[in-house]
Formats: structure tokens, sequence, C-alpha cells
């Protein structure tokens, strides 16, 4: 098992602070985005651009590097924040997001975002696409690098998603991870009472997947388990991490609740949600935030 | 010119065929398949090729997201299937995964329009054309004869984005007995006339010169204008042929709502001419024999032949009566339905 010195754990929660601070600021400047499916992952984030995965911002293309695929594209805000922080573009791009003519894009398209992966938007489709990138590698002859897809759980709903599961372990891909960022809320409520997906972790199994469960909040545990999925579970299988958390993780009036699915905060909301995170961080400042140069009042209403 | 040779072949071998010879040639064409491999013909790729084949199931979503995928890694996938399943099934991922980001994806939609056996509305595909037309950066060709679709094939290699091609069930003769080479937007003109301009794609085309030999024998002079490609179309060809005649027919093989027939009349503009379309007018097709299906939907070469008597009529102000108005005019129907029983062969042979 590895284990986190506190150093890098520190570093770690650093990036997941920053990652929801910007993910705010991106969110309340475009006014438009999905902010608490961006929270959920903000730790997964942190591990993965700045952990789990071999990747080099100064060259987005490298041929060896592994590959993430953001199946649940509207949680584009926490990835551009990460990639932001990661260095594949200046932290002030996001200030582009939404923008016509932008960099990023309300979701995500792949020909305007250096180190984006795939496009995607409508759910369910990316563990496709994840798996033809996989093929592609196997192809390659590239045993080394990884294809990671992160997931939704309310996305797990759609059809697609079950036929590339069952495809992913047909070819024994193992180079294949996919994470499903399960945060118990889809856009108009919890996902047990729209639409079940439970037992999850056993459909995965019957799939033909190997499954890890891990708190996906905890640094060291989310360490833990793609250290598990890349060198220690034997071969031949794909594997989902399961990581559980809880959607709008970090501001409390967003925990869990469905109306921060997509919801644009006003400047006053998106100011208290900075403090909060702040606090929590163990800071004094909210830091860099270039909210209070919006041009209006009024250009922060609407947004759903 | 159009002097047609006896060559007469299955369009699905002639994709099958010129899938393996890319295969030898190039080591990055992957083929992809969803339980259609013997129908599609793709099978021959698989035989020649079995580690770079991929069967994904009865998937049609997963077939064009892992194709997607692919593409990504540097790969020319090919996905295979049924036309109506790529259109009508994996519509949001060929859009989104594929078309969105341009990707290197040439998609392969097979039993295109009426000739699907028996099989009925489920698998007739009529709207595909009008569907991948309508979509940002991706590009549209029916093939007119097994060389072309040949042509089509390595043309869309070595096209940088996402390709639909149409691949019908039918064993067509050769439309020209030379070799028409494919290039996107680029007509061509089978025979050349001053009375009328028919439009044709895909085999249609083949029916067009059908219904030349038909006109001729009374004297009318058509011009046959072949376009393969039909996004791009070929604007210039459109515009000065519907010019010169001052009147037209299209024919494809699929529903003249938003169709091909709907891309001449674009390209002709603020320029249209008295038009027929000639193709499945908003109906669902029933199961039946492909000749009588043609016949059905009025979509024979005699149908094509009336129609071009219609529109000329159009234009020099007669039978729609009205001079300048009528000259305007276009009409989407084809006038009185044919009989199943007097279907006069529609240049191939259902197979």
């Amino acid at each position: 098992m590895v284990s986190l010195t506190d150093v890098d754990r520190d570093h770690l929660r650093e990036v997941a602070y920053e990652i929801r601070r910007l993910t705010v600021e991106m969110v309340t400047w475009g006014q438009w985005g999905h902010l608490g499916g961006s929270f959920s992952m903000a730790e997964i984030l942190a591990v993965l651009y700045f952990q789990a995965m071999r990747v080099d911002p100064e060259r987005p293309g490298w041929d060896g590097r592994d590959r993430l695929i953001l199946s649940k594209a509207h949680a584009s805000p926490g990835l551009y924040a990460a990639m932001a922080v990661r260095g594949y573009f200046p932290i002030d791009a996001i200030y582009s997001y939404t923008a016509l003519g932008g960099m990023l894009e309300g979701h995500t398209d792949m020909t305007r975002t250096p180190g984006l992966e795939a496009s995607g938007g409508p759910l369910g489709m990316g563990l496709s696409v994840a798996v033809g990138r996989a093929l592609g590698l196997r192809y390659r002859g590239d045993p080394r690098a990884r294809v990671y897809c992160i997931l939704g759980d309310g996305e797990c709903n759609e059809g697609n998603v079950w036929e590339a599961a069952m495809a992913a372990s047909h070819y024994h891909l193992d180079n294949l991870i996919a994470i499903v960022d399960y945060n118990k809320v889809m856009a108009k409520g919890p996902v047990w009472r729209l639409m079940s997906i439970e037992p999850f972790e056993d459909k995965w199994r019957a799939f033909g997947w190997d499954v890890i469960e891990a708190d996906g909040h905890d640094l060291d545990e989310l360490v833990g388990a793609f250290h598990r999925a890349r060198w220690v579970l034997p071969r031949g299988k794909p594997i989902v991490v399961i990581a559980h958390t809880v959607k709008g993780r970090g501001v409390e009036m967003a925990e869990f609740n469905p109306a921060w699915h997509t919801h644009a905060p006003d400047p006053a909301t998106a100011d208290m949600m900075l403090r909060e995170l702040a606090r929590s961080a163990g800071r004094d400042e909210v830091g860099y935030s270039r909210l209070h140069m919006a041009v209006s009042e009024e250009s922060f209403y609407g947004g759903e | 010119m159009a002097s047609r040779s006896a060559a007469v072949g299955d369009l699905r071998d002639a994709f099958a065929d010129a899938l393996v010879e890319l295969g030898h040639e190039r080591q990055d064409v992957i083929v992809l398949d969803a339980d259609l491999n013997t129908s599609s013909k793709t099978v021959k790729f698989m035989e020649a090729f079995p580690d770079r084949f991929i069967q994904v199931g009865i998937a049609e979503q997963n077939l064009f997201g892992i194709g997607a995928g692919l593409a990504m890694e540097g790969y020319v996938p090919f996905p295979s299937t049924f036309a109506v399943f790529a259109a009508r099934r994996a519509l949001d991922q060929i859009a989104i995964s594929i078309a969105y980001p341009g990707l290197d994806v040439k998609i392969a939609g097979s039993y295109a329009g009426l000739p699907t056996s028996r099989a009925g509305a489920s698998h007739n595909s009529v709207e595909d054309i009008a569907i991948f037309r309508s979509l940002p950066n991706m590009r549209v060709a029916d093939a007119g004869d097994g060389a072309e679709l040949r042509s089509v094939i390595r043309v869309a290699v070595q096209t940088a984005g996402p390709v639909y091609f149409r691949v019908a069930r039918l064993e067509v003769p050769d439309l020209v007995a030379h070799e028409l080479p494919f290039e996107w937007g680029r007509g061509h003109v089978l025979l050349d006339g001053s009375d009328v301009t028919l439009f044709g794609t895909g085999i249609m085309s083949g029916l067009c010169l059908r219904a030349a030999e038909i006109l001729r024998r009374d004297g009318i002079h058509p011009r046959v204008v072949h376009l393969a490609s039909i996004k791009p179309i070929d604007e210039e060809l459109v515009r000065s042929s519907a010019l010169q005649t001052g009147c037209a027919v299209t024919a494809e093989n699929a529903s003249v709502v938003g169709g091909f027939g709907a891309a001449v009349l674009e390209a002709m503009g603020v320029n249209a001419v008295p038009v027929e379309r000639i193709g499945v007018r908003d109906r669902w097709v029933d199961s039946g024999p492909t000749e009588s299906l043609f016949a059905e939907h009025g979509m024979r070469s005699s149908d094509i032949a009336a129609a071009a008597r219609r529109v000329m009529d159009a234009r020099d102000g007669r039978a729609l009566g009205t001079g300048s108005s009528a000259r305007r005019s276009v009409a989407l129907t084809g006038g009185e339905q044919p009989s199943a029983t007097d279907f006069d062969d529609p240049g191939g042979r259902p197979v």
C-alpha cells in the first residue's frame, strides 16, 4: 500500500480547495454551470492530476500520457479548474468559461482546450470513447498508458454505459480505469428515488469488472484505490473505482442539494461560498477573485 | 458518353472489397461491426484482418463511441451497421463523440434506402441523408456504382474528419464505362442535354440514365448529372445545369424531406427553376419486394421520365397553367401513383 506523506496530503488538499474555489469563480463569472457535480469530484481530480496519472502539461499530446475522459461532461468547471492548476493553461483562462469564442466550453470541446481528451455533454457516452481509446492503446502496443474515465452515478441510468462496460470486460481492457463519482444526487433529486442504480457494485462485478470502493473525499483512500487499480490488482479486467462522494461537498448549502446541480450563484452567494471554502481550508483570505469586477449585478441573474 | 458496360455488382461487395484493399495498404484502418458482418459483408475484412476487426455485439451506440476513441488514438475506424441504426439509434454518439470534434471516423451506412429485402420501415433508411447532412463537419456521399463506391472509400480515408457514406443492398450496373473518380463537391455530367436536368445520387443516377433513354425516344434531350458528393454538393454544376435547362428532377433512394433533392434546391437558391423531387414522400416504407417498393414510391425510371415532362411543362407554362408563377413553383409530389404491376427494372437487381 502506498501512503501519503503529510506534505503530499497537504498539497492535494490545497489542490482540491483550488478546484472548488475556481469552480465558484467560473460558474459565477460565466453565470452558468454545474457546481455540485464539480465539487463532488474535487479530491478525485486532485489525486488523478497530481498523483495517479502520468501526464505532462507541457506536452499535452505526449503519446505515452494517461488519458482522462470526463463522461459527466457537465462537471467541466471542476475539470477545467484541475487542468488550470496542473498547468495546462493559465489560471486566468477560467474566465473564458462559456464565453463566446472562449477556450472553455460549457460542455467539453476537445478542439478548444489544450489537454482535454474528449468532447462530451450528453450523458452515457464517455465510457465507450474510453473503451475505444483503450483498444487503440493496445493496438499501439503501449502497455503503460492508462485510460481513466469519470462517470456520474445518475449517468449510469444510461444504457450506453452498460454497452461499454460489457465491451470493456469482453476485451479484457485492463488499461481502463473507470471512476464513478457516486454523489447520490442527480439533476432533479436523489438517485435512489429517480432511478436507483443499486446494487451498484454487484452490477459492475456482473459485467466483469474489478471493483474498488473508496471514500471519494478521503485523499489517502483515493491514492490507495488508484494505486491498487494500477499496480496491485491482477491484470485482465477493467477496473472501476466507486468513489462515494457528496454532491456539492465543501459548501454546506449545496451539499446533497439538487438545487445546486445547475445553478449559478449571485455575487453575494458566491462570496459566501468562497469564504466558507477558505475557512474550511484554514485560510484567512479567499484568494484572487475577479468576481468584484463583474459589470453589474444584473448580469448575475438567470443561469439555469 | 454515357454508354454503360454490362458489369453488374453488389454494392456491398464493392464496399467490402475496397475495405480489404485498404487494409492491405494501411495498417491504421480498423473495421468495427455490430453483429451484421455477413449482411454488410464486412466479414471479408474480418477474414483478411481478424486483428483489425472489432466486434461490438448488438450495441450501435457503443460502436460509434469506440470508433471515436480509436480515431483519437490515430486510427481510421470504419464503424459499419445498417444506415437506420447509425442515423436513428446512434445519432447522439455520432454527433457529439465524432462530428463535434471532427474525428477521422468513416461511417458506412449499409442497406440504405428501399432495397432491404423485405424488412419494412424499421430497416428502410430514408432519413439518413437529411440527418447526416445537417451535422456540422460531416460529409455525405452516395455512390452510383461499385467502382465509384470504391473511390468514395479511398477518398474518405484521405479526407480529414468524419464521413458518412451509403451502401445499398443492391446489384447495380456500372453507371458509365469508365471509372468515375470521386471528389468532394464535384458532380459528373453523365449525359449532356438541354431540355431538362435529371440530378441523381446513389443508385438513382442509373435510373436517371434509363429515364433519359425513355425521354430521348420522344425527342427530349435531358442532361443527367450525377452527384455522389451530397455534402458538399457541386453548387456550381447544380446552378449552371438548372439555369441552362430551366427545369429539373432530383432522384434519391431516400426521403425527399431534407435529403438530396433538398440539397439541390438549396444550391439553386434564388435561381430555383421548376423542380420535382423523386424519392420517398414523407411516408413509412412497407415490407415488399424491392421492385414493388420502387413502384409504390414512384421511384422508377418511368416515374423520373414522367416528372421530367411535368417540370418541362411547368417551365413552359403548360399544364401547371400559370406561366411565370408556375416557373417558380417547386412541386413536392410526383403525380399519379404508379402501379406495382408496371415495374420497370430500376437499373439494379435486388439481391
